[in-house]
């Protein structure tokens, strides 16, 4: 990933990913479109490029978008036929089937109710149709997906939650030297955090919080403290 | 124009501006904003859930609500809220996120002059910070004539007591192309393309802004802070 700083605002043309455009095949991620033959932002924020040929536009957000693939935190709003209406804080509200979980079978059905929190996949997103999630890979097994029992659940911005589920990020760690926890990150800026008292679990949710006001250049400073807002 | 340098200088300059993005925690984005003495904040949701009546299929609904600082909407705000929307709906990309909703509110806090401008370029910095895509950004400048015939660029209240005509226009950042005319009083076809040219020049200041600012709040570096410092005391 390049370090540069490089700030695009909505409409500018940027002929810099053009121009690895005319060697080979790329990748327009999020804040991006193609107008005819010419890349254009549409979204304001830095740009971000990851070799060899993926570019997209690192724009503050708070509000999901879903996307195949992406592991989300939702809330179960409703029972309606064979599906959970589930809220994954998108335009639309997604759905699961009963049969979307480990060892679920017409007689067997999970047992969930309207309140509980559900760590997901999405299985389809697109915006003409209604999000629709799972519980179980492939091979039907849950891994570390389903219901989330206890802890604390919060909201956050979107780049927050993904700076946290970046590989090796410092807060985690440093968080990780101090106490015993447990965390999932949805993508769509929702976390659930445990740990092994109720004081130590908010404490835990207000260190991660404290990211949120940080700049990315001073995440490392602010890890470096995360011990002493535990403490407070 | 029979004035000093230094008088000049303040006529056809903006007044100072100011943001803060996201003073408020439940939408999507917001943003204080501020020319001079007037200040405006305006949130922004989207994409969200939309009611059957106002759904499309092809593309999202834009809700645009402009609150006085006191009491209720009346006509005049019901005229400005109706300008707000159509720049909005010409720079959204509506066509992205159909079926939904994208919903905008700006909050007048202090009208001292220039409110019309200052709730469009607050309105296009909350849809920045909002994520919204947008095919351009857009700034608004407004700019009277007054009684001495002279041009005042983005004018405190008290300066548009006696006016001869008011102008709001707002421009586009990709081709500069005018998205807004709004006109009030007398004045010569020369004057207002006069006026045009030179509320175009001031855009480019706000722009200017909009970028230095998205820049410093995604946690950058010194460089950017040093172009906001310099456009400060050039705003002196």
């Amino acid at each position: 990933m390049s370090s540069a700083l490089n700030i695009v605002m909505p409409g500018e043309r940027i002929t810099a990913v053009e121009d690895v455009a005319k060697g080979k095949r790329i990748i327009l991620g999020p804040g991006l479109r193609r107008v005819n033959d010419t890349v254009v932002a549409s979204k304001a924020g830095p740009l971000k490029h990851r070799e060899p040929n993926t570019f997209w536009v690192d724009n503050y957000q708070r509000r999901y978008v879903p996307a195949r693939g992406d592991l989300i935190i939702g809330i179960i709003k409703a029972k309606s036929g064979d599906v959970y209406r589930v809220d994954i804080g998108s335009a639309d509200s997604a759905s699961i089937s009963y049969l979307a979980f480990e060892a679920a079978t017409k007689k067997n059905r999970p047992d969930l109710n309207p309140g509980d929190l559900l760590y997901a996949r999405v299985l389809n997103a697109s915006p003409d149709i209604e999000p629709e999630l799972v519980c179980v890979n492939s091979n039907g097994k849950r891994g570390k997906l389903g219901l989330l029992q206890d802890g604390f659940f919060f909201k956050c911005s979107l780049n927050l939650g993904r700076l946290l589920l970046r590989e090796n990020c410092p807060a985690l760690k440093a968080l990780t030297e101090k106490l015993p926890y447990e965390i999932a990150v949805g993508v769509n800026g929702r976390i659930w955090v445990k740990a092994h008292s109720a004081a130590e679990t908010v404490g835990l949710a207000n260190a991660i919080l404290s990211l949120e006001q940080a700049g990315h250049s001073e995440i490392d400073k602010v890890c470096d403290n995360l011990g002493d807002v535990l403490q407070a | 124009m029979g004035k000093s340098d230094t008088e000049e200088v303040a006529k056809d300059k903006l007044r100072l501006m100011k943001c803060k993005f996201n003073p408020l925690s439940r939408c999507d984005g917001s943003v204080m904003y501020s020319q001079g003495a007037t200040v405006v904040i305006a949130a922004v949701m989207g994409p969200i859930e939309v009611k059957t009546q106002s759904l499309s299929i092809e593309c999202s609904y834009l809700e645009c609500n402009y609150r006085p600082k006191a009491g209720l909407p009346q006509v005049k705000e019901r005229i400005r809220e109706a300008a707000i929307r159509d720049v909005l709906e010409l720079a959204l990309l509506s066509e992205i996120y159909p079926r939904s909703k994208m919903s905008v509110q700006i909050q007048e806090l202090e009208d001292r002059g220039s409110i019309d401008a200052c709730a469009l370029n607050a309105a296009c910095l909350s849809m920045l910070i909002g994520g919204l895509p947008l095919k351009y950004s857009f700034a608004a400048v407004h700019c009277i004539i007054n009684e001495e015939g002279e041009f005042i660029v983005d004018p405190e209240l008290s300066e548009t007591v006696h006016q001869q005509a008011s102008f709001t226009f707002a421009f586009d950042s990709v081709d500069g192309n005018l998205l807004l005319v709004q006109t009030k009083g007398s004045f010569k076809i020369a004057q207002f393309n006069d006026i045009e040219c030179i509320c175009r020049a001031a855009s480019a200041d706000i722009f200017a802004f909009y970028r230095s600012n998205i820049g410093k709040y995604h946690g950058r570096s010194d460089d950017v802070l040093s172009v906001t410092s310099k456009e400060a005391t050039m705003e002196m």
